[in-house]
């Protein structure tokens, strides 16, 4: 996105069920959205010209989110909130919205996430954190030190609320999770996404 | 939905594609109860059903005549077992409501191997499989589309039949339903309604629903916008019902007769409806051959000018004397299909296919200087007459074809692809009498086929034999063949038009549990035999058939309603004839 021309950068939730929608088919029904609101976006130069549409780096299904980000190339003067969301299916919701002309990459821009996972045993967080490494083996076999990539992690009442890297490094809450359960009990029921964190100076 | 439970949460999570199951599209109906229910089923996963128009139109009907409608199609066995281990009842998508909980629960028959998964999905909801053993508790379950021109196969299972048109006979018979007092007194009078079949009350002729005006008919003004992608995932306008072809093979050129037309104006606004509400980019206008809709430049013309600029206009079924470079320029595409169905002149006139390879080579040839470097071939193996000659006539082509190609010069090299399915005689067309070639015969064909087809660039493929077998089985079987489908069902077999999921070892074994040799459906009927539909009124008259058969045993070809009325029996509703 060349800097100086206006982009619109919005956050939005999956949920209701729309947690359940994978990353592509997501694509497709932001831009059906987009079209039925009447908010015209610019399409690409390639031959195979795609709408302009870039949305954050993808959250595993089943996870409901806070936290989606979305940027679009399209010149749209109103509410862009009422008029998306009047479009949008169930569980996906423009939450905060801007205008920018500055060059934002909303998937390599964001460098951590806040998760709360509900169903596993409480466990000593501090613990956890005093740790110098955290080995996790993949399903392919294959090990890695996840420690740097947990940047918080608290015990609360409505689950365990977890800040993980994002970005270069990622690590996916139900990898965390299911580390926690095998150790200390229950299972990963449900997991949110409450926030991203790499994006605040747009205040969306 | 604003809760998902924890079980079904964890069902989803355990699935392929929880999508399917969670609802909450665009313009999905919010269920409300109301006094007559009426869930719309489809014996398909959700990306297949969700592109189904008939189930749309019925629907709509429904709903304007005030019903409480919802929806359901078949889980993935991955979510299906999952409902099961769970305990959990096969519910509606958008109520979630269970489906035994309905008055009345719909399937639409478009398939013949979607027949297992009818009984897939009646047992995860857990109703009874066998209409008798259903009393006043369970919903009315119900069928319609153009499988059940033949409800021999499945009048074990279903308590009525829609036959026909569905605009016409469904939301009648909801009102019925409300007006009877029993499950009883309602069959029995439903029995008596105009398109409808009730096994408990049979009647010695049935005859089919049909809508004399198009359109003003019911069609519905938004789509739901799937929440992954469908198989046809675009808007469609319908616009016109019926063929004006008479190919000897089709069904449905037969079942839909005679053509009626959607007028330019109602398109324009349908359309016009449809991409407004569901923001999709493309819009198809369907028909069995859009290419002979009277209005064709017209109907483009006006919805270039009504709709927004970058929605492409798709035209499936163009019949290859129809092609025409001017609906032709789409610079994404650079393949072209032709179904010339036979490979030489004798046997297209055998099945009344009325285009020859002159037209077939212009219309590549136009194609082929628009760009297009891929060619899709469809014929059949084993219709009427077919001879070792016919099949060599199917690598001529092929090399017409491209010799037409090669001989300017081009940048691409040429693909072409052929593609033979074994023919299967269905009910309901002057082909119904006729056997179905035998898996050796047709083994034979492909070998003779393989053999001549030393092409560059050119590949074969072809289907399954044993599913065009069960295909073949399932359209025209007797009450007998249902006993052969429950059997087939209790030993696992859903999901029969799926390769993956096709258990022929499982189906053999139920034809022989059942007693029943499929050869006694796949054989020659003779012409005074009574066929297990002929209690059903299409319309088309039995003489006609006959003598559409014996005219392609002479290989006279017939033409079509175009080139005047050939008095097939629906002379007197025909918009045609009494223009």
């Amino acid at each position: 996105m060349p800097e100086g021309e206006f982009v619109i950068l919005f956050r939005y939730s999956k949920r209701d069920g729309a947690e359940f929608i994978s990353h592509l088919d997501l694509l497709r029904h932001i831009d059906r959205t987009l079209r039925r609101a009447h908010i015209a976006v610019k399409k690409s130069e390639a031959v195979n010209r795609h709408p302009r549409i870039y949305l954050s780096a993808p959250v595993g299904v089943g996870v409901v989110s806070n936290a989606e980000y979305c940027l679009i190339d399209a010149e749209f003067e109103g509410d862009f909130q009422a008029a998306f969301n009047a479009h949008a299916p169930l569980g996906v919701r423009c939450l905060a919205w801007t205008r920018t002309d500055k060059k934002v990459n909303v998937a390599g821009d964001v460098t951590a996430c806040e998760y709360r996972v509900e169903g596993l045993a409480p466990f000593d967080a501090a613990a956890i954190l005093s740790m110098r490494e955290l080995v996790l083996t993949d399903k392919r076999g294959r090990t890695k030190d996840v420690r740097p990539s947990v940047l918080g992690l608290e015990v609360r009442e409505d689950g365990v609320w977890m800040k993980l890297s994002a970005g270069e490094t990622t690590l996916r809450p139900d990898v965390l999770g299911e580390y926690l359960a095998a150790r200390f009990g229950g299972s990963v029921a449900f997991v949110e996404k409450t926030a991203a964190f790499g994006l605040e100076a747009y205040g969306v | 939905m604003k809760e998902i439970q924890t079980t079904l949460r964890e069902c989803l999570l355990r699935s392929e594609k929880p999508s399917r199951y969670v609802g909450g599209e665009v313009n999905a109906p919010v269920f409300r109860e109301g006094a007559f229910s009426f869930c719309m089923c489809f014996p398909e996963v959700y990306e297949v059903g969700m592109s189904n128009l008939g189930t749309k139109i019925v629907a709509a009907s429904m709903e304007r005549a005030g019903f409480a409608v919802d929806w359901c199609f078949a889980p993935w066995p991955d979510f299906g077992g999952a409902l099961r281990s769970h305990g959990l009842p096969l519910c509606s998508l958008y109520g979630r409501k269970p489906l035994r909980e309905f008055d009345m629960v719909g399937f639409s028959l478009g398939f013949e191997l979607s027949y297992t998964n009818v009984l897939y999905m009646l047992d995860l909801a857990g109703i009874p499989l066998l209409r008798r053993e259903r009393g006043d508790a369970y919903p009315i379950i119900a069928c319609g589309g153009p499988c059940c021109i033949n409800p021999a196969p499945l009048a074990a299972f279903f308590d009525l039949f829609f036959i026909g048109d569905g605009e016409e006979a469904d939301a009648e018979v909801g009102r019925l339903y409300l007006a009877c007092k029993d499950r009883e007194e309602f069959l029995r009078r439903a029995a008596e309604v105009k398109g409808v079949y009730v096994p408990a009350y049979p009647r010695s002729r049935v005859e089919r629903a049909y809508v004399a005006d198009l359109d003003k008919a019911i069609y519905p003004e938004s789509f739901i916008v799937p929440n992954c992608e469908a198989v046809h995932d675009r808007a469609v306008i319908e616009v016109m019902r019926g063929c004006y072809r008479g190919c000897r093979f089709c069904q449905a050129g037969f079942l839909y007769r005679p053509v009626r037309t959607r007028s330019v104006e109602t398109l324009t606004k349908q359309a016009q409806s449809l991409i407004e509400t569901t923001g999709y980019d493309e819009l198809s206008l369907n028909s069995l051959s859009t290419g002979d809709y009277p209005h064709l430049r017209e109907l483009l013309r006006s919805l270039k000018e009504r709709l927004p600029k970058d929605v492409s206009v798709a035209l499936p079924s163009l019949r290859v004397d129809s092609f025409d470079s001017e609906f032709a320029q789409d610079s994404r595409k650079s393949s072209l299909t032709f179904a010339p169905e036979a490979g030489t002149q004798r046997l297209r006139d055998v099945i009344n296919k009325d285009i020859t390879l002159e037209e077939i080579l212009k219309a590549a040839n136009s194609a082929f200087d628009l760009g297009y470097f891929s060619v899709k071939l469809y014929f059949m193996f084993g219709l009427p007459t077919e001879t070792d000659e016919d099949l060599l006539g199917i690598a001529d082509i092929a090399q017409r074809i491209s010799d037409l190609y090669y001989a300017k010069k081009r940048a691409k090299s040429l693909r072409i692809s052929i593609s033979a399915s074994t023919f299967i005689p269905k009910p309901f067309t002057p082909f119904q009498w006729e056997r179905q070639a035998s898996e050796e015969e047709v083994r034979h064909k492909i070998e003779v086929l393989r053999r001549a087809l030393r092409l560059r660039g050119v590949t074969l493929s072809w289907n399954d034999y044993f599913t065009s077998q069960l295909e073949a089985c399932l359209a025209r079987g007797d009450e007998r063949m249902g006993d052969v489908i429950l059997e087939a069902y209790r030993r696992g077999c859903k999901f029969d038009s799926w390769m993956e999921q096709l258990d022929a070892e499982s189906w053999r074994a139920a034809f022989a549990a059942a007693g029943v040799q499929p050869s006694s459906y796949t054989r020659a009927f003779a012409e005074d035999e009574v066929l297990p539909w002929d209690f059903v009124d299409i319309g088309v008259n039995k003489a006609f058939f006959l003598r559409e058969k014996q005219k392609a045993y002479r290989a006279e070809s017939t033409g079509g309603c175009l080139d005047g009325c050939k008095r097939c029996g629906l002379q007197k509703i025909c918009p045609k004839v009494n223009l």
